[in-house]
């Protein structure tokens, strides 16, 4: 999605107007249930899973909500990055494990936070589950339903926190555009929607093994590079619409109220075919929803121009919410109120507030300048905190698993459909 | 009826127990509270653990010198803990009017010291503190009401000093409300 500065400043002017009168958004977290004051220092999380993904979650995770005891991967060089993010952090150094179970027996641990390859999450999330732990598991949800289900029927049996990863529910941009326009009915009837995740480079990582003698057989890779890439196989991996599309599909199935019915999908290994790579690099996907709704997903891995975006087309409005900072209202009528928003710490993380008393000036400075941009990572860091909030007092989860399967349930079944060459599957 | 019940009119005893009551929870609440940390608000954010180096350091009364010694020593955490448990063991005396006299003058000692450690001589509002105060605030206040009960010994109106003092009553209420 590319649009001029012209368009961008009238689209983002419109968003904040939109916006004026939305509660304090801090406060639309609180729910009744919550309990206060409750005794406990920070909660004490061991994580799984500390590649790429894992480390940007220790990286934002708040001392004063989570105390690190411990590391566990089967990869010596994860182990060793996390150290170092320990490390350029203050914070005191993690004892390591190449066994979860053998941390979860010897830490006294309250919950895991998990970001291991899909294919590991319901067993993973499920055994800490049984074992006692809250878990926090990076999405997707699970590789196959099956595994989300198990999932979500643990949490339930044994009355533990699950909160699946998506991020996005965290970000104040988010938050407000569903409870300040879309929820305030502000697009009108949506019908259409446009969920893209445009890249240009090969998904494949390169990388040495720990030791010319480094063998991951006995976890369920035949190799190191099957370890590394275990996005672009079946048997790990749901591809683009567990990686990205499962993402995009959390938001519209938040947006409109509702989860996908069937699924329209094609795709194909078309770029990158080398080094036996299983999963597309190219999807295309229609998700149907109740009452002639629908979203298109696409994701590709030969252009970069529209990068990724969600973009809601009302009846009377259309909302564009870019690269998880910036948010544009396009009305199909037109007009303009002046109004600002701030973005800023309020609290316990930022919050939005909505002023129709300022000037329309100051409203521009939202992507930069006096008002700061949203910051993405700020909602990994708030994901986290919340996870440790909903462990301690009770605070409601954004995603807990039965927000998460919903997404979950479609793009495994998009996938599937490219998968199979089967056009459209029911979800 | 007991001598402190001859004296005194049903309105005023209830608003002598009303008072000690009061002064009593907030003593225990502030205790407890204090004793509870680390804990979480109910906003879900973490409450940082609580220490009374903060005030001591501020300290401005004759004891300044001190208090201020006492807030960089290793006694401090001792220090902290006894406050939080003078402060509960001071609000269940007050609450549920047992051995009154003695939870009065412990809360007299209690608000002396917090009073004495900062006395409001600046007239204007101090950082984080509401209103102004110039020589009397909320501590001194309290500080009187508590003088007040320690004189009319409330605990012999409603409260388990009575049960102390007189066994009896339970087993002959209606001999009691007879005389």
């Amino acid at each position: 999605m590319n649009l001029t500065p012209e368009q961008q400043e009238l689209g983002r002017r419109n968003f904040l107007k939109a916006l004026a009168g939305t509660p304090a958004l801090a406060a639309l977290a609180v729910g009744a249930a919550m309990k206060g004051p409750v005794k406990g220092g920070p909660v004490r999380v061991g994580y799984i899973g500390i590649g790429g993904q894992g480390r940007v979650l220790l990286e934002q995770t708040d001392p004063a909500y989570a105390d690190v005891l411990a590391l566990c991967d089967i990869n010596p060089l994860s182990l060793a990055k996390a150290d170092d993010v320990l490390q350029k952090r203050g914070l005191h150094p993690a004892r390591h494990y190449t066994e979860w179970k053998d941390m979860l027996e010897k830490e006294n641990l309250e919950a895991v936070i998990m970001a291991p390859p899909l294919w590991m999450h319901a067993d993973l999330a499920s055994g800490c589950l049984e074992a006692g732990k809250h878990v926090l598991c990076e999405k997707m949800m699970a590789w196959d339903y099956p595994g989300c289900e198990r999932m979500r029927d643990t949490a339930r049996k044994t009355g533990k926190i699950l909160e699946i990863g998506y991020q996005r529910n965290y970000n104040p941009l988010y938050q407000a555009a569903h409870e300040g326009i879309v929820k305030a009915g502000q697009l009108g009837d949506v019908y259409h929607s446009r969920i893209v995740w445009h890249r240009n480079g090969t998904w494949r990582r390169k990388g040495e093994p720990p030791s010319p003698d480094y063998d991951p057989s006995r976890w369920g890779y035949p190799d190191y590079d099957h370890l590394i890439n275990w996005r672009l196989y079946w048997r790990y991996s749901r591809g683009l619409h567990a990686e990205l599309a499962s993402h995009q599909v959390n938001i519209a199935n938040w947006f409109f109220g509702a989860e996908p019915e069937a699924v329209v999908s094609s795709g194909g290994v078309y770029r990158f075919p080398e080094g036996g790579r299983e999963v597309p690099d190219h999807v295309y996907t229609i998700f149907e929803y109740p009452h002639g709704r629908t979203a298109v997903f696409t994701s590709i891995e030969s252009n970069a121009y529209d990068h990724y975006y969600e973009a809601f087309y009302g009846t009377k409005a259309t909302l564009i919410l870019r690269g998880e900072t910036e948010a544009y209202l396009f009305d199909e009528g037109g007009g303009a109120r002046p109004t600002t928003v701030d973005v800023a710490p309020k609290g316990s993380g930022p919050a939005l507030d909505a002023s129709e008393s300022r000037s329309a000036e100051a409203a521009g400075s939202f992507s930069g300048g006096a008002s700061e941009k949203v910051d993405r990572t700020a909602a990994y860091r708030l994901e986290v905190s919340g996870f440790c909030s909903a462990i301690r007092t009770g605070k409601p989860l954004a995603c807990g698993p039965d927000r998460a399967i919903g997404s979950a349930k479609a793009c495994i079944r998009a996938a599937e459909a490219v998968e199979k060459k089967t056009t459209r599957l029911s979800v | 009826m007991n001598d402190v019940e001859a004296v005194l009119s049903r309105g005023q005893q209830v608003s002598l127990v009303l008072l000690r009551t009061l002064v009593g929870w907030h003593f225990l609440y502030e205790g407890y509270f204090k004793l509870l940390r680390p804990a979480w608000s109910r906003d879900g954010a973490p409450l940082a653990a609580w220490t009374s180096a903060g005030y001591l350091h501020a300290a401005n009364g004759p004891f300044a010198a001190f208090l201020h010694r006492l807030a960089d020593s290793a006694w401090i955490g001792r220090v902290d803990t006894l406050v939080a448990a003078g402060l509960i063991l001071v609000g269940l005396s007050l609450t549920l009017g047992l051995f009154t006299r003695a939870g009065c003058a412990g809360a007299l000692a209690l608000l002396a010291l917090f009073y004495l450690s900062q006395i409001p001589t600046a007239g204007v509002p101090q950082p984080q503190t509401e209103g102004a105060y110039l020589f009397v605030n909320k501590n001194l206040i309290e500080a009187a009401a508590v003088l007040v009960l320690l004189t009319f010994r409330t605990g012999r109106i409603a409260g388990l000093d009575r049960l102390r003092h007189e066994p009896r009553a339970r087993v002959a209420p209606a001999q009691e409300a007879a005389s």
